[in-house]
């Protein structure tokens, strides 16, 4: 009991002084460095509470893909006019931003522990959904739910970050540099780490893509440590942003959704109900045309560009 | 007995891990830092994935707790290589600029 | 214990989030502030859920998963917005609201 008591100590303190300093430090660029670590905690705290799914994603996504993203806009920023990047700073602390917050946080407080009394007393969708696992072949309650009992809610989520890819390329502009790369995949050492992570990051995500069904994994891990591979191959120049999108881009963007609505709308041609559960063979090719999606669309809002090209070395 | 094992491994491990954080606190120097905060966390990742290791249950969690320890070993030695690159070429700028 | 113990984490978080969003200046900052608020608000969905027969409750877990990848598609979006002011205005800060101006 103590044992665990201590463990949840340390990670909420650690877990609020990393918020701390994201808000408070000087720098902004150590602000964006504490966010990343802050993310990773949090994976841990997934972690602690048993949630292993949510604990993948935050340390692939909410960790390791937003700090990245925040480092190439700051990286864009700093290069257009290294001055004015980090312009701004804090205001004064008006009593009024104090106050403010401190009514959020007891508010928060409060609708929290209100929700932790009214625990126990429903809970009938998620014990539904578990009773149904059996039907629907898969082992992992989690995929279930995001595919099959809400995957009209997934199917939105995925239009959302096609948007986001949309709205991002219509905003950026052609950048006049020829790439984003900032260490040359010629460089000794970082040519070989591009040659080993890369495939292995495609092994772990077709792994966390197969594992999904029954262990914690998923289409959008596997999606994210895809977009991982990507981004190290942007950053080391092996690929390059183009403007124009290619017909395979094109097309890799809209692949996941297609499938995950198609699976819902095909069985209306057949009789059935929309949006029926379809065979596990059917969620396998779901998944994986998900994967591809997802990490096709992280990777080229990393990049802020339509299209990328190998480069030939 | 395993286990005593491994709990000497798990806090040999942290102290490591700390003795890094203090050096990345503490020393003047980027390369001073660097040397600190990749040796000491790489050894005290080694320790902390070995006593993880034995207290797992299976040969394959093991085995992926030695992956980890390789690609934990893999992106810092890169990371600190390209800081130190980075560092250098600053420095030869200001030399240039007659600093 | 260990749920209030992570509630009241959640709410100081986002107290800090709300802080941060308030004092800062430069956009990336005021971005970093609502992934925190996010962040907190996704701990907080999830400690609301009960273990349905040992197991822990899969909706709550669906939906955070689904609000992570919106928190990170937003502040995508949010970050290409960012960057083409600071092409267009050379600063990273919204103008000073000046009430002259009408």
């Amino acid at each position: 009991m103590i044992g665990t008591l201590a463990v949840d100590l340390l990670l909420v303190s650690i877990l609020i002084g990393l918020a701390w300093q994201v808000v408070r430090g000087r720098v902004l660029f150590r602000a964006i460095v504490f966010f990343v670590a802050f993310g990773l905690i949090m994976a841990m705290i997934w972690g602690r509470l048993g949630v292993p799914d949510l604990a993948l994603a935050e340390a692939a996504i909410g960790a390791g893909l937003t700090g990245a993203l925040m480092l190439g806009a700051f990286r864009r920023l700093v290069e257009i006019d290294a001055r004015q990047a980090v312009s701004g700073g804090l205001r004064p602390s008006p009593r009024l931003s104090l106050l403010l917050s401190l009514l959020a946080g007891l508010l928060v407080a409060v609708l929290g522990l209100a929700g932790l009394e009214l625990r126990g007393g429903s809970g009938e969708a998620g014990r539904a959904a578990l009773d149904s696992l059996h039907l629907t072949g898969l082992g992992n309650p989690v995929s279930a739910v995001l595919l099959l009992f809400r995957g009209l809610d997934t199917v939105f989520e995925m239009l959302v970050l096609l948007g986001a890819f949309l709205g991002a390329r219509h905003v950026a502009e052609r950048d006049r540099r020829s790439g984003a790369a900032i260490a040359s995949h010629r460089l000794p050492m970082v040519g070989a780490l591009q040659m080993t992570v890369v495939p292995l990051a495609l092994v772990v995500a077709l792994h966390l893509l197969r594992a999904g069904a029954n262990d914690p994994g998923g289409a959008f891990q596997a999606g994210a440590v895809l977009a991982a591979g990507g981004v190290l191959l942007t950053l080391t120049g092996r690929v390059v942003p183009q403007a124009q999108a290619g017909l395979l881009t094109r097309f890799s963007l809209i692949f996941g959704t297609l499938m995950l609505a198609g699976s819902g709308i095909v069985p209306l041609i057949y009789g059935g109900v929309l949006m029926a559960p379809p065979g596990k063979t059917a969620i396998y090719a779901i998944e994986a045309a998900m994967m591809v999606s997802i990490g096709v669309t992280l990777s080229l809002l990393f990049s802020a560009s339509a299209g990328l090209r190998a480069v030939r070395s | 007995m395993i286990d005593v094992f491994a709990l000497v491994l798990l806090i040999g491990g942290c102290g490591f891990m700390f003795a890094g954080t203090v050096g990345l606190l503490r020393l003047p120097d980027v390369y001073c830092r660097l040397h600190a905060q990749t040796k000491a966390d790489n050894l005290g990742l080694l320790l902390i994935c070995a006593a993880l290791a034995l207290l797992s249950e299976s040969l394959l969690a093991a085995s992926l707790l030695l992956l980890i320890w390789l690609l934990g070993l893999v992106a810092s030695t890169v990371s600190a290589h390209l800081i130190a690159r980075h560092a250098r070429a600053a420095e030869r700028v200001d030399r240039g600029k007659g600093r | 214990m260990t749920a209030e113990l992570y509630v009241f984490a959640a709410a100081a978080v986002f107290g800090i989030g709300v802080h941060g969003l308030l004092i800062a200046r430069h956009l990336m900052r005021k971005l970093l502030a609502v992934n925190l608020m996010l962040s907190a608000v996704f701990l907080l969905l999830l400690l609301f859920s009960t273990p349905i027969g040992g197991k822990p409750d899969p909706i709550p877990q669906a939906l955070v998963l689904t609000g992570i990848v919106i928190a990170v598609s937003s502040t995508a979006f949010a970050l290409a917005l960012m960057v083409r002011l600071f092409r267009l205005s050379g600063r990273a800060t919204l103008p000073r609201f000046e009430p002259d101006d009408d």
